[in-house]
Protein backbone atom coordinates (compact mmCIF):
# COMPACT_ATOMS: atom_id res chain seq x y z
CA UNK A 1 0.00 0.00 0.00
CA UNK A 2 2.88 2.52 0.96
CA UNK A 3 3.75 2.14 -2.63
CA UNK A 4 0.69 2.79 -4.13
CA UNK A 5 0.67 5.55 -1.83
CA UNK A 6 3.96 6.79 -3.21
CA UNK A 7 3.11 6.04 -7.05
CA UNK A 8 -0.11 8.17 -6.66
CA UNK A 9 1.85 11.32 -4.41
CA UNK A 10 4.51 11.54 -7.12
CA UNK A 11 2.12 10.95 -10.29
CA UNK A 12 0.24 13.66 -9.05
CA UNK A 13 3.18 16.07 -8.14
CA UNK A 14 4.36 15.30 -12.13
CA UNK A 15 0.83 16.40 -13.25
CA UNK A 16 0.61 19.84 -11.13
CA UNK A 17 4.21 20.46 -11.53
CA UNK A 18 4.18 20.10 -15.32
CA UNK A 19 0.51 22.58 -15.32
CA UNK A 20 2.40 25.15 -13.18
CA UNK A 21 5.21 25.10 -16.09
CA UNK A 22 3.02 25.30 -18.72
CA UNK A 23 0.92 27.49 -16.93
CA UNK A 24 4.28 29.74 -16.28
CA UNK A 25 5.47 28.86 -20.13
CA UNK A 26 1.84 29.91 -22.02
CA UNK A 27 1.60 33.11 -20.26
CA UNK A 28 4.95 34.36 -20.69
CA UNK A 29 5.03 33.45 -24.20
CA UNK A 30 1.67 35.18 -25.25
CA UNK A 31 2.46 38.25 -23.17
CA UNK A 32 5.42 38.92 -24.53
CA UNK A 33 4.24 38.50 -28.08
CA UNK A 34 1.14 40.65 -27.09
CA UNK A 35 3.98 43.79 -26.06
CA UNK A 36 5.11 43.40 -29.15
CA UNK A 37 1.65 43.39 -31.12
CA UNK A 38 0.81 46.55 -29.13
CA UNK A 39 4.01 48.12 -29.95
CA UNK A 40 3.77 46.80 -33.93
CA UNK A 41 -0.15 48.04 -33.49
CA UNK A 42 1.37 51.81 -32.91
CA UNK A 43 3.76 51.59 -35.32
CA UNK A 44 1.01 50.70 -38.10
CA UNK A 45 -1.73 53.62 -36.58
CA UNK A 46 1.00 56.10 -37.80
CA UNK A 47 1.80 54.60 -40.80
CA UNK A 48 5.52 54.00 -39.91
CA UNK A 49 5.75 50.37 -39.63
CA UNK A 50 8.64 48.16 -41.50
CA UNK A 51 9.00 45.15 -42.53
CA UNK A 52 11.27 44.73 -40.06
CA UNK A 53 9.31 45.76 -37.13
CA UNK A 54 6.51 42.84 -38.62
CA UNK A 55 9.21 40.67 -39.15
CA UNK A 56 10.55 40.64 -35.12
CA UNK A 57 6.87 39.23 -34.52
CA UNK A 58 7.17 36.54 -37.03
CA UNK A 59 10.83 35.67 -35.50
CA UNK A 60 9.28 35.81 -32.60
CA UNK A 61 6.26 33.62 -32.76
CA UNK A 62 8.63 31.09 -34.61
CA UNK A 63 10.90 30.81 -31.84
CA UNK A 64 7.93 30.56 -29.36
CA UNK A 65 6.21 28.03 -31.08
CA UNK A 66 8.86 25.55 -30.88
CA UNK A 67 8.12 25.08 -27.27
CA UNK A 68 4.24 25.53 -27.33
CA UNK A 69 3.76 22.38 -29.74
CA UNK A 70 4.17 20.17 -26.91
CA UNK A 71 0.87 21.77 -25.19
CA UNK A 72 -1.30 23.47 -27.19
CA UNK A 73 -3.12 21.57 -30.34
CA UNK A 74 -0.97 22.36 -33.47
CA UNK A 75 -4.01 23.23 -35.31
CA UNK A 76 -4.25 26.50 -33.02
CA UNK A 77 -0.41 27.10 -33.51
CA UNK A 78 -1.08 26.91 -37.53
CA UNK A 79 -3.68 29.51 -37.37
CA UNK A 80 -1.49 32.07 -35.85
CA UNK A 81 1.12 31.61 -38.41
CA UNK A 82 -1.21 32.07 -41.15
CA UNK A 83 -2.27 35.40 -39.81
CA UNK A 84 1.09 36.46 -39.23
CA UNK A 85 2.29 35.61 -42.46
CA UNK A 86 -0.86 37.77 -43.64
CA UNK A 87 0.17 40.50 -41.65
CA UNK A 88 3.70 40.66 -42.53
CA UNK A 89 2.62 40.52 -46.43
CA UNK A 90 0.25 43.62 -45.87
CA UNK A 91 2.95 45.44 -44.63
CA UNK A 92 5.59 44.63 -47.30
CA UNK A 93 2.42 45.88 -49.47
CA UNK A 94 2.17 48.74 -47.16
CA UNK A 95 -1.45 48.14 -46.60
CA UNK A 96 -1.35 49.44 -43.03
CA UNK A 97 -5.28 49.24 -42.35
CA UNK A 98 -5.73 45.87 -43.41
CA UNK A 99 -2.42 44.64 -41.72
CA UNK A 100 -4.21 46.38 -38.62
CA UNK A 101 -7.36 43.99 -39.23
CA UNK A 102 -4.84 41.29 -39.31
CA UNK A 103 -2.41 42.00 -36.30
CA UNK A 104 -5.91 42.19 -34.60
CA UNK A 105 -6.95 38.84 -35.08
CA UNK A 106 -3.41 37.75 -33.89
CA UNK A 107 -3.60 39.86 -30.58
CA UNK A 108 -7.32 37.70 -29.95
CA UNK A 109 -6.16 34.52 -30.51
CA UNK A 110 -2.90 35.27 -28.38
CA UNK A 111 -5.22 36.57 -25.53
CA UNK A 112 -7.56 33.68 -25.74
CA UNK A 113 -5.20 30.39 -26.48
CA UNK A 114 -4.24 30.62 -22.89
CA UNK A 115 -7.61 31.50 -21.63
CA UNK A 116 -8.67 28.06 -22.68
CA UNK A 117 -6.12 26.59 -20.51
CA UNK A 118 -7.24 27.94 -17.54
CA UNK A 119 -9.16 25.80 -14.79
CA UNK A 120 -12.61 26.92 -15.83
CA UNK A 121 -16.38 25.53 -15.48
CA UNK A 122 -16.35 26.42 -19.47
CA UNK A 123 -12.88 24.99 -19.89
CA UNK A 124 -14.15 21.55 -18.50
CA UNK A 125 -17.21 20.92 -19.96
CA UNK B 1 -2.68 20.20 -18.75
CA UNK B 2 -4.63 20.20 -15.45
CA UNK B 3 -7.70 20.39 -17.90
CA UNK B 4 -7.07 17.28 -19.40
CA UNK B 5 -6.51 16.00 -15.87
CA UNK B 6 -9.31 17.26 -14.23
CA UNK B 7 -11.60 16.02 -17.74
CA UNK B 8 -10.00 12.43 -17.47
CA UNK B 9 -10.94 12.22 -13.52
CA UNK B 10 -14.76 13.67 -14.34
CA UNK B 11 -15.14 10.65 -17.43
CA UNK B 12 -13.58 8.19 -15.42
CA UNK B 13 -15.97 9.02 -12.16
CA UNK B 14 -19.44 9.09 -14.74
CA UNK B 15 -17.72 5.88 -16.54
CA UNK B 16 -17.61 4.45 -12.62
CA UNK B 17 -21.28 5.43 -11.68
CA UNK B 18 -22.66 4.08 -14.82
CA UNK B 19 -20.93 0.69 -14.92
CA UNK B 20 -22.18 0.31 -11.17
CA UNK B 21 -25.86 1.02 -11.92
CA UNK B 22 -25.58 -0.81 -15.38
CA UNK B 23 -25.55 -4.13 -13.42
CA UNK B 24 -23.29 -7.16 -13.44
CA UNK B 25 -24.39 -8.49 -16.52
CA UNK B 26 -22.30 -5.38 -18.58
CA UNK B 27 -18.99 -6.64 -16.95
CA UNK B 28 -17.17 -9.69 -17.80
CA UNK B 29 -14.77 -11.21 -15.40
CA UNK B 30 -13.47 -7.93 -14.73
CA UNK B 31 -14.24 -5.53 -11.49
CA UNK B 32 -16.29 -2.28 -13.20
CA UNK B 33 -13.29 -0.15 -12.71
CA UNK B 34 -10.88 -2.67 -14.25
CA UNK B 35 -13.07 -2.73 -16.67
CA UNK B 36 -13.27 1.08 -17.55
CA UNK B 37 -9.92 1.33 -17.22
CA UNK B 38 -9.63 -0.98 -20.22
CA UNK B 39 -11.51 0.77 -22.26
CA UNK B 40 -10.21 3.62 -21.57
CA UNK B 41 -6.66 3.23 -21.75
CA UNK B 42 -7.23 1.51 -25.09
CA UNK B 43 -8.41 4.50 -26.46
CA UNK B 44 -6.25 7.39 -24.44
CA UNK B 45 -3.68 5.64 -25.85
CA UNK B 46 -4.68 5.53 -29.60
CA UNK B 47 -5.71 8.75 -29.86
CA UNK B 48 -2.86 10.89 -29.34
CA UNK B 49 -0.59 8.32 -31.55
CA UNK B 50 -2.57 8.79 -34.81
CA UNK B 51 -3.71 12.54 -34.37
CA UNK B 52 -0.52 14.14 -35.01
CA UNK B 53 -2.62 17.37 -34.38
CA UNK B 54 -3.09 16.56 -30.92
CA UNK B 55 0.33 16.97 -28.44
CA UNK B 56 1.47 13.43 -26.94
CA UNK B 57 1.02 15.10 -23.64
CA UNK B 58 -2.61 15.41 -24.35
CA UNK B 59 -2.97 11.11 -24.05
CA UNK B 60 0.25 11.23 -21.55
CA UNK B 61 -1.56 13.21 -19.31
CA UNK B 62 -5.38 11.70 -19.75
CA UNK B 63 -3.50 7.89 -19.22
CA UNK B 64 -1.73 9.60 -15.69
CA UNK B 65 -5.23 10.56 -14.51
CA UNK B 66 -6.46 6.97 -15.27
CA UNK B 67 -3.86 5.19 -13.57
CA UNK B 68 -3.77 7.49 -10.61
CA UNK B 69 -7.35 6.88 -10.25
CA UNK B 70 -6.99 3.51 -10.25
CA UNK B 71 -4.24 3.44 -7.60
CA UNK B 72 -6.23 5.53 -5.54
CA UNK B 73 -9.61 3.18 -5.83
CA UNK B 74 -7.09 0.27 -5.06
CA UNK B 75 -5.49 1.78 -1.86
CA UNK B 76 -9.51 2.61 -1.03
CA UNK B 77 -10.84 -1.02 -1.30
CA UNK B 78 -8.00 -2.59 0.09
CA UNK B 79 -8.83 0.18 3.62
CA UNK B 80 -12.48 -0.05 3.72
CA UNK B 81 -14.89 -2.99 2.79
CA UNK B 82 -18.02 -0.69 2.67
CA UNK B 83 -16.00 1.20 -0.10
CA UNK B 84 -15.09 -1.85 -1.94
CA UNK B 85 -18.65 -3.01 -1.71
CA UNK B 86 -19.70 0.50 -3.35
CA UNK B 87 -17.51 0.85 -5.77
CA UNK B 88 -17.19 -3.13 -7.28
CA UNK B 89 -20.62 -4.42 -6.02
CA UNK B 90 -21.35 -6.93 -3.56
CA UNK B 91 -21.72 -10.22 -5.11
CA UNK B 92 -25.63 -11.57 -5.71
CA UNK B 93 -27.14 -15.12 -4.49
CA UNK B 94 -29.80 -15.36 -7.39
CA UNK B 95 -30.67 -19.21 -6.24
CA UNK B 96 -31.04 -20.22 -2.76
CA UNK B 97 -32.77 -22.66 -1.17
CA UNK B 98 -36.02 -21.38 -1.77
CA UNK B 99 -35.31 -21.22 -5.54
CA UNK B 100 -34.84 -17.83 -7.62
CA UNK B 101 -34.34 -14.90 -5.90
CA UNK B 102 -36.17 -12.27 -8.67
CA UNK B 103 -36.04 -8.95 -6.67
CA UNK B 104 -31.91 -9.81 -6.41
CA UNK B 105 -32.12 -10.43 -10.45
CA UNK B 106 -33.71 -7.57 -10.88
CA UNK B 107 -31.79 -4.96 -9.03
CA UNK B 108 -28.81 -6.58 -11.16
CA UNK B 109 -30.99 -5.61 -14.07
CA UNK B 110 -31.66 -9.29 -14.94
CA UNK B 111 -33.75 -12.23 -15.44
CA UNK B 112 -34.60 -15.21 -15.70
CA UNK B 113 -33.45 -15.76 -19.06
CA UNK B 114 -30.61 -14.28 -18.47
CA UNK B 115 -29.70 -16.57 -15.22
CA UNK B 116 -30.63 -19.42 -17.30
CA UNK B 117 -28.14 -18.74 -19.83
CA UNK B 118 -25.41 -18.06 -17.36
CA UNK B 119 -26.39 -21.38 -15.56
CA UNK B 120 -26.09 -22.99 -19.57
CA UNK B 121 -22.26 -21.74 -19.78
CA UNK B 122 -21.48 -23.04 -16.00
CA UNK B 123 -22.62 -26.63 -17.38
CA UNK B 124 -25.71 -26.83 -15.60
CA UNK B 125 -28.93 -26.58 -17.58
CA UNK B 126 -31.83 -26.50 -15.12
CA UNK B 127 -32.54 -24.26 -12.39
CA UNK B 128 -33.10 -27.35 -9.50
CA UNK B 129 -29.83 -28.78 -10.37
CA UNK B 130 -28.02 -26.36 -8.07
CA UNK B 131 -28.47 -25.16 -4.21
CA UNK B 132 -26.97 -21.69 -4.76
CA UNK B 133 -25.96 -19.65 -7.90
CA UNK B 134 -24.19 -16.55 -7.17
CA UNK B 135 -23.43 -13.17 -9.33
CA UNK B 136 -20.10 -12.03 -8.50
CA UNK B 137 -18.90 -8.86 -8.53
CA UNK B 138 -17.10 -8.98 -11.32
CA UNK B 139 -20.03 -10.43 -13.63
CA UNK B 140 -19.46 -14.10 -13.28
CA UNK B 141 -21.67 -16.93 -12.37
CA UNK B 142 -20.06 -19.27 -9.26
CA UNK B 143 -22.56 -22.15 -8.34
CA UNK B 144 -22.87 -24.90 -6.00
CA UNK B 145 -24.49 -28.05 -7.88
CA UNK B 146 -26.91 -30.10 -6.06
CA UNK B 147 -26.06 -33.22 -5.05
CA UNK B 148 -28.86 -35.36 -7.17
CA UNK B 149 -28.17 -35.12 -11.20
CA UNK B 150 -29.94 -34.29 -13.57
CA UNK B 151 -30.80 -37.65 -14.98
CA UNK B 152 -33.65 -36.61 -17.25
CA UNK B 153 -30.73 -35.41 -19.98
CA UNK B 154 -33.71 -33.23 -20.93
CA UNK B 155 -33.44 -28.93 -21.58
CA UNK B 156 -36.31 -27.09 -19.81
CA UNK B 157 -37.68 -24.49 -21.32
CA UNK B 158 -39.28 -21.11 -19.46
CA UNK B 159 -42.87 -21.09 -20.12
CA UNK B 160 -43.56 -18.53 -17.45
CA UNK B 161 -41.75 -15.89 -15.98
CA UNK B 162 -43.52 -13.17 -13.84
CA UNK B 163 -46.95 -14.52 -14.54
CA UNK B 164 -45.77 -13.82 -18.17
CA UNK B 165 -46.41 -16.42 -20.77
CA UNK B 166 -43.62 -17.25 -23.22
CA UNK B 167 -45.24 -18.19 -26.55
CA UNK B 168 -42.27 -19.22 -28.36
CA UNK B 169 -41.44 -22.04 -25.69
CA UNK B 170 -45.11 -23.18 -25.50
CA UNK B 171 -45.46 -23.80 -29.11
CA UNK B 172 -42.16 -25.94 -29.28
CA UNK B 173 -43.67 -27.53 -26.30
CA UNK B 174 -46.52 -28.46 -28.44
CA UNK B 175 -48.92 -27.53 -25.44
CA UNK B 176 -52.56 -26.52 -25.86
CA UNK B 177 -54.80 -24.58 -23.57
CA UNK B 178 -56.82 -27.25 -22.29
CA UNK B 179 -53.50 -29.00 -21.00
CA UNK B 180 -52.04 -26.07 -19.64
CA UNK B 181 -55.53 -25.37 -17.62
CA UNK B 182 -55.10 -28.64 -15.91
CA UNK B 183 -51.65 -28.75 -15.12
CA UNK B 184 -53.01 -25.32 -13.19
CA UNK B 185 -55.52 -26.73 -11.15
CA UNK B 186 -53.96 -29.81 -10.57
CA UNK B 187 -51.26 -27.29 -9.03
CA UNK B 188 -53.99 -25.64 -7.55
CA UNK B 189 -52.88 -22.31 -9.35
CA UNK B 190 -55.66 -19.80 -9.75
CA UNK B 191 -54.20 -17.27 -12.01
CA UNK B 192 -50.92 -17.09 -14.28
CA UNK B 193 -50.00 -14.22 -12.15
CA UNK B 194 -49.22 -15.98 -9.12
CA UNK B 195 -46.85 -17.90 -11.17
CA UNK B 196 -43.28 -16.30 -10.53
CA UNK B 197 -41.37 -19.16 -12.67
CA UNK B 198 -42.32 -22.18 -14.75
CA UNK B 199 -39.74 -24.38 -16.27
CA UNK B 200 -40.82 -27.80 -18.54
CA UNK B 201 -39.05 -30.17 -19.90
CA UNK B 202 -40.05 -32.13 -22.74
CA UNK B 203 -39.84 -35.46 -19.85
CA UNK B 204 -42.41 -33.24 -18.41
CA UNK B 205 -40.57 -32.31 -15.16
CA UNK B 206 -41.52 -29.19 -14.48
CA UNK B 207 -39.44 -26.41 -12.07
CA UNK B 208 -42.38 -24.44 -10.37
CA UNK B 209 -41.47 -21.27 -8.29
CA UNK B 210 -45.15 -19.39 -6.70
CA UNK B 211 -44.61 -16.26 -5.44
CA UNK B 212 -43.72 -15.71 -2.04
CA UNK B 213 -43.23 -19.60 -1.98
CA UNK B 214 -40.74 -22.03 -1.83
CA UNK B 215 -40.02 -23.53 -5.88
CA UNK B 216 -41.34 -27.13 -6.30
CA UNK B 217 -40.88 -30.45 -8.52
CA UNK B 218 -44.15 -30.96 -10.21
CA UNK B 219 -44.62 -33.09 -13.39
CA UNK B 220 -46.40 -32.20 -16.79
CA UNK B 221 -48.67 -34.79 -18.47
CA UNK B 222 -48.50 -34.36 -22.14
CA UNK B 223 -51.10 -35.68 -24.06
CA UNK B 224 -48.84 -36.36 -27.51
CA UNK B 225 -45.05 -36.85 -28.14
CA UNK B 226 -42.80 -33.63 -27.57
CA UNK B 227 -39.84 -33.08 -29.78
CA UNK B 228 -37.92 -31.12 -27.93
Amino acid sequence: MVKSIITVIIATFIVVFGAFLESVSLNKTFDEMIICIDQIDLKLEDEVCTTDDILSLQTLWIESKKHLHIYIPHTEIKELDLWISECVMSVKLEKFDEARIKLEVVKELCEQIPKTFNVKVENLF
Amino acid sequence: MLIIFIRAIIIFVTLVVIMRLMGKRQIGEMQPFEFIITLLIAELACVPMTDVSIPLVYGVVSIIAVFILHQILTILEQSSQRFKSVIDGKPAVVINKRGVDIKELKKNNMDVSDLLESLRTTGNFSLDSVHYAIYESNGKLSVLKSEQKDASNQLPLLLVYEGKFDKNNYKLLKLSDKIFDNFLKQNNIKSLKSIDILTVASSGECYLQLKNMPYKKVHFDFSEDVKW
